[in-house]
């Protein structure tokens, strides 16, 4: 699926895969974030943290009507309040969305998939 | 001090929450990443209130202890990126000193560095430039100067010293707090933090609110937003900057006393991105606005004007548009990409995607290796990429790269379609060997087929052919032969569309019309729902229908 916009000039469309990319790479960049997971861990086989590559399996773009939904599935690191990391990680990509695309996220809603403990 | 016990740490920890506290606002004014929306300090703050209430509330002489009721009020209350930060330096902190009743310097040194460590390991990607990278640098130097340090208060003299140093140094680390021109809000947090610290060791009082010096912080910040919000000049609505300072002059203030919260509702009816700071002395002010007369008359009322500075931001902003636009032209021709057709059409289809020349050959009119390197010299690349698209011109270009003496390598496609996807995914940013390869899985990633009409009887792949027939070729096989044009057409394209398979191309040549061709696309986009057809005309000699499935 993709999503498209149109102007006067014409029509945009954007794929899933460009803006699970935009997505994901903001959602790293938060802290507390160790990295996406899939959606489908079990059928995709991916119990772990997704390549940059497949952050489409962890990020969804749902178009109902005119409002876009993002979903996205991520790993915490353990000993963070995640809730707090899940807000932040809501903010900036409502930030980094309007920001490089220019859309207008309705709702952003995280799943948190895996708790990453480190050896401390 | 040699070392500390629990009751003075609570006793630090509450001098830095009351010193963040303090300056939260100038804080929140520098919030500029990754959010630009200036709640940096309040976070923190309610974060480090949290964490030393809790601190306060259970606050005994083992050290281990306390720090554990601060790492846990950090954790519940911790809002933001930073404040979640914040809160992860110190857990690992308290971990490390858990079983201690009282932390020696060492030992201090060693638990910022743990709780470091403890903070870069939560974040995949860790952003450098932040409040993580003055925590890492303040931690190295104080690890560093345990062998040197005298005594508690003199690490906390270093760590400052280096927070300080680590963060005037972001701007250098994160583009767009240079962009904007401050430092980054949660390492200033931090520095504040550790201030209060060593305000504590030493049985100092802290500086009140430090005002006047944060204006230019907070113009800059306040002008970052108001550039991001627009993106035409003819969007601003108060074209003037207008900055200056009044000095309150007793006399004016007998009849008309100065009120900050008067003076800046009054200013601000004028325009926005209104900043007003006030001591006894002076006022400065900082307003975009429409009228930058009837703001400094304003300011006048009150006292003496002095630096005073009006900028035009439209001109300004148009500038910034401009340069934006001349840094984007492309650069000229330095990597071109040469390569070879058939018919006016494809070379016009091939020169729209990126191809730099396109010398006229293919089947049955090869070009000579001359043909190729006088080509290229035309252009004069520094780099090329040669595309031949024939199989039978790709020894030709081999040749003709060795003969150059500038970088140039050849990419054997072997068909247009070959070739246009192999264009497609040139990045003129990678070396002539990245995109040698990228561009050579690209066009193998493609399937080409070709319709063309035989010249004599003959069987060739277990395919009888006879004179006039049109043949349908696929990946370089006959797979079909047959006497209407337009059947061997559509066999040939169902064919090779799999299930994977998304667009198909039609290069249509010169003796089809746009009728025919147009007929073929719907019939391919009637039987295969999920495959679009993009047509072009290329023009071509021999060949009535070029393909590619992808």
């Amino acid at each position: 699926m993709s999503i498209e916009l149109k102007n006067e000039h014409g029509t945009i469309d954007m794929t899933n895969d460009v803006i699970a990319q935009v997505v994901g790479e903001a959602a790293i960049e938060c802290y507390g974030i160790v990295g996406m997971a899939s959606q489908h861990q079990i059928r995709d086989g991916l119990t772990e943290i997704l390549r940059k590559e497949n952050f489409a399996r962890g990020v969804i773009v749902r178009k109902e009507g005119d409002a876009f939904h993002i979903d996205m599935y991520v790993v915490v690191s353990y000993g963070t309040k995640i809730t707090e990391v899940a807000y932040q990680v809501q903010s900036k990509v409502q930030y980094t969305v309007k920001k490089m695309l220019g859309l207008t996220v309705s709702s952003v809603n995280i799943f948190v998939q895996g708790v990453r403990v480190t050896n401390v | 001090m040699s070392s500390i016990n629990g009751l003075q740490f609570a006793k630090m920890v509450e001098m830095g929450s009351h010193h963040l506290h303090q300056n939260a606002d100038y804080v929140d004014s520098l919030n500029v990443f990754p959010v630009p929306d200036g709640d940096t300090g309040t976070n923190m703050n309610l974060s480090m209130t949290s964490g030393a209430k809790e601190t306060t509330l259970h606050a005994q002489n083992h050290i281990g202890l306390t720090a554990q009721a601060f790492s846990k009020g950090l954790l519940m209350g911790a809002r933001g990126n930073s404040g979640v930060i914040l809160s992860q330096l110190f857990r690992g902190f308290s971990k490390r000193i858990e079983s201690k009743a009282q932390v020696s310097v060492q030992q201090f040194a060693e638990a910022l560095q743990y709780g470091v460590e403890t903070a870069y390991k939560a974040v995949m990607k860790p952003v450098e430039g932040t409040i993580l990278t003055v925590a890492k640098d303040a931690a190295t130097a104080a690890v560093s100067h345990i062998d040197k340090a005298e005594d508690l208060t003199d690490l906390m003299e270093v760590i400052v010293e280096e927070a300080r140093a680590s963060l005037k140094r972001t701007p250098d680390l994160l583009p767009v707090l240079k962009e904007v021109g401050v430092v980054d809000s949660g390492g200033q947090g931090l520095v504040y933090v550790y201030e209060g610290f060593l305000a504590c060791l030493k049985g100092e009082d802290l500086p009140e609110k430090t005002v006047m010096h944060s204006m230019d912080d907070l113009v800059n910040t306040e002008h970052h937003r108001s550039v991001q919000g627009f993106m035409n000049t003819e969007d601003i609505i108060f074209g003037y900057c207008t900055e200056f300072m009044v000095k309150l002059d007793s006399d004016k203030l007998l009849d008309m006393p100065f009120d900050e919260e008067k003076f800046r509702q009054e200013l601000s009816e004028l325009g926005d991105s209104l900043l007003v700071i006030s001591d006894e002395e002076v006022v400065k002010v900082h307003i975009h606005t429409e009228e930058p007369g009837d703001a400094l008359s304003y300011g006048q009322k009150y006292g003496a004007l002095t630096k005073m500075k009006i900028e035009n931001m439209r001109e300004q902003h148009s500038e910034i548009m401009d340069r934006e636009l001349t840094n984007a032209a492309p650069e000229q021709h330095k990597y071109a990409i040469v390569t070879v057709s058939m018919g006016s059409g494809i070379a016009e289809l091939l020169k729209s995607i990126g191809a730099s020349a396109v010398i006229e050959g293919g089947q049955t009119m090869n070009p000579s290796t001359e043909d190729i390197v006088k080509a290229i010299q035309e252009i004069g690349a520094e780099k090329v990429l040669i595309l031949p698209n024939n199989k039978n011109i790709i020894m030709a270009a081999e040749q003709a790269a060795e003969v150059l003496d500038i970088e140039a390598m050849v990419v054997p496609t072997k068909s247009v379609p070959e070739g246009l996807a192999a264009i497609l995914a040139f990045n003129p940013e990678a070396t002539v060997e990245k995109n040698a390869q990228v561009m050579q899985e690209a066009a193998s990633s493609i399937k080409t087929g070709q319709v063309t009409n035989a010249v004599r009887d003959t069987s060739i792949d277990g395919v009888s052919i006879r004179k006039d027939d049109f043949m349908g070729i696929a990946e370089g096989k006959i797979t079909s032969s047959e006497p209407s044009l337009e059947a061997v057409t559509k066999r040939l394209v169902s064919s090779m569309i799999g299930e994977d398979d998304e667009i198909v191309t039609i290069i249509y040549g010169e003796d089809v019309t746009e009728d025919d061709a147009q007929e073929i696309s719907a019939y391919i986009e009637q039987q295969f729902d999920h495959v679009d057809v993009e047509l072009y005309a290329g023009k071509q000699p021999l060949y009535p229908y070029i393909l590619s499935v992808e």
